[in-house]
């Protein structure tokens, strides 16, 4: 297992040099998003408008923290189920996304359209919380707020374990 | 005529918020011990990498009283009411949801709950201000005057890998056996595995599913247990494990730590089985008041 330090955002030509079951210690900029996020932002770029984000080059972590504690920089953080997002998916990468984090396996269309577009999803450990919340510099609520643990936020992670699942 | 026991109101109330303050930030112990396990007989260097991950976690997070995963789910409470006890004012449901509702702003834990399951049918989502859990709540009454509270957190991503098949009689165990173990595989790493599996057989459609529950939550001496359904858990257990899907589905030599049946009688003409998954993050506690 070999263990990558690596920034955000990356590019396709980075991420060709990585292999299956590396490990990377992700630093950088990551969204978070769940099932409703994502089917906003579906909807928005179907209908042509525009996004709360800059999509291209980005990293989405599927991702619903919890409050955060007086005192803390963050809640619980840890990654979903990613096969709930794969519906949706595939329009995302051809928008630009990147970088996805989460957890389990994804279909056969979405690991096509990550190889086709250069991307990389990485899983994570679901189930260990505090230490993944060691690893956050910052997090905020980034937009829709009113959608509780769905919303988007915005947290800046320094050395966030992720090992390579399909690229 | 024994008289009633009266259980103070207070009393269930805060048994419960300290239950939570306790399972939101650990596994259950048995559940480490099995975790060690695995890492002591595991060989890939990713899985082993990723068992050290969840028990340096379960060390941080019981040390900072910080929630071992961000999602605690929904409550899921067997109460076992002895039949010669009374709670006082009630009913055990409002006091429930309240302490529930009161450990989840104390302990800030996540608000997973929404109240309208086909969410384009509301324009309410979720007010982090004011939203609320929801508490299930299975009652059985036992003789005697004590009160047991069987209390699990339990995540949503497990949850969604629990499967329930309505077999023939004749169904051969074989083909029951292979049920599970297919349920379990084929869940890869979306239940965050090493996981927990429960399975209910026999009862009915409604029963199977609260048994398979139980059989995660409610621990049961092994002398307890017909030996015939003791021999099918240790088979299932090394069937599961022999697939390799391993830890998170990447992989290793565990991908489940253990497995629980509760078996029921059930009509001639059915044969029910439920499978319900918890993952390693096992949120579990019993009490008795
Ligand atoms: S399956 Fe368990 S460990 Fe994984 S995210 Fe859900 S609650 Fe957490």
């Amino acid at each position: 297992m070999r263990i990558i330090k690596i920034e955000l955002p990356l590019k396709s030509e980075e991420i060709k040099m990585f292999t299956i079951r590396d490990k990377l210690l992700i630093s950088g900029v990551l969204y978070t998003a769940r099932d409703q996020a994502h089917l906003r932002l579906n909807q928005l770029i179907k209908e042509g408008k525009p996004l709360p984000f800059n999509l291209a080059d980005s990293a989405l972590f599927y991702c619903g923290p919890a409050p955060t504690p007086p005192g803390k920089v963050c809640g619980a953080i840890g990654p979903t189920t990613s096969a709930r997002m794969d519906k949706y998916t595939p329009l995302l990468l051809e928008n630009g996304l990147k970088v996805m984090i989460g957890k389990g396996e994804r279909s056969k269309e979405v690991t096509n359209a990550i190889r086709k577009h250069r991307a990389i999803y990485l899983i994570c450990v679901g189930g260990i919380s505090a230490l993944l919340s060691q690893t956050v510099v910052s997090c905020e609520t980034f937009c829709w707020k009113e959608l509780g643990a769905e919303a988007i936020y915005r947290m800046e992670v320094k050395d966030f374990p992720g090992y390579v699942a399909i690229i | 005529m024994p008289s009633l026991r009266i259980i103070p109101e207070k009393q269930v109330y805060e048994t419960i918020i300290d239950a939570i303050g306790k399972i939101y930030c650990q596994s259950t112990p048995e559940t480490i011990t099995l975790i060690n396990n695995a890492l002591a007989i595991e060989e890939d260097d990713v899985a082993k990498d990723m068992l050290n991950a969840m028990l340096k976690n379960e060390e941080l997070a019981a040390k900072e009283k910080l929630p071992i995963c961000q999602d605690t789910g929904i409550v899921v409470v067997f109460a076992d009411i002895g039949n010669q006890i009374k709670i006082e004012n009630g009913p055990l449901y409002a006091i429930v949801s309240k302490a529930v509702n009161d450990a989840w702003r104390k302990y800030y834990l996540r608000d997973s709950i929404t109240f309208e399951p086909i969410r384009c049918f509301s324009n309410h989502i979720q007010n982090p201000e004011n939203s609320q859990q929801s508490v299930i709540l299975h009652l059985s009454e036992l003789p005697g005057n004590k009160l047991e509270l069987h209390i699990s957190l339990k995540g949503g991503g497990a949850e969604n890998c629990s499967l329930l098949k309505m077999f023939n009689p004749t169904t051969s165990l074989r083909e029951i056996e292979d049920f599970i173990v297919d349920t379990v595989v084929s869940s890869g790493g979306k239940p965050c595995p090493p996981v927990l599996v429960g399975v209910g057989i026999g009862g009915n459609f409604e029963r199977c599913a609260i048994l398979a529950k139980r059989a995660l939550m409610v621990p049961i001496s092994p002398s307890e247990k017909k030996p015939e359904y003791k021999k099918m858990e240790e088979r299932l257990l090394t069937q599961i494990n022999q697939k390799g899907k391993g830890i998170q589905g990447f992989g290793g030599k565990t991908t489940a730590l253990k497995v629980s049946i509760l078996s029921e009688p059930c009509h001639i003409a059915s044969l029910p089985v439920a499978i319900n998954i918890d993952c390693h993050a096992h949120r579990c506690i019993s009490i008795t008041i």
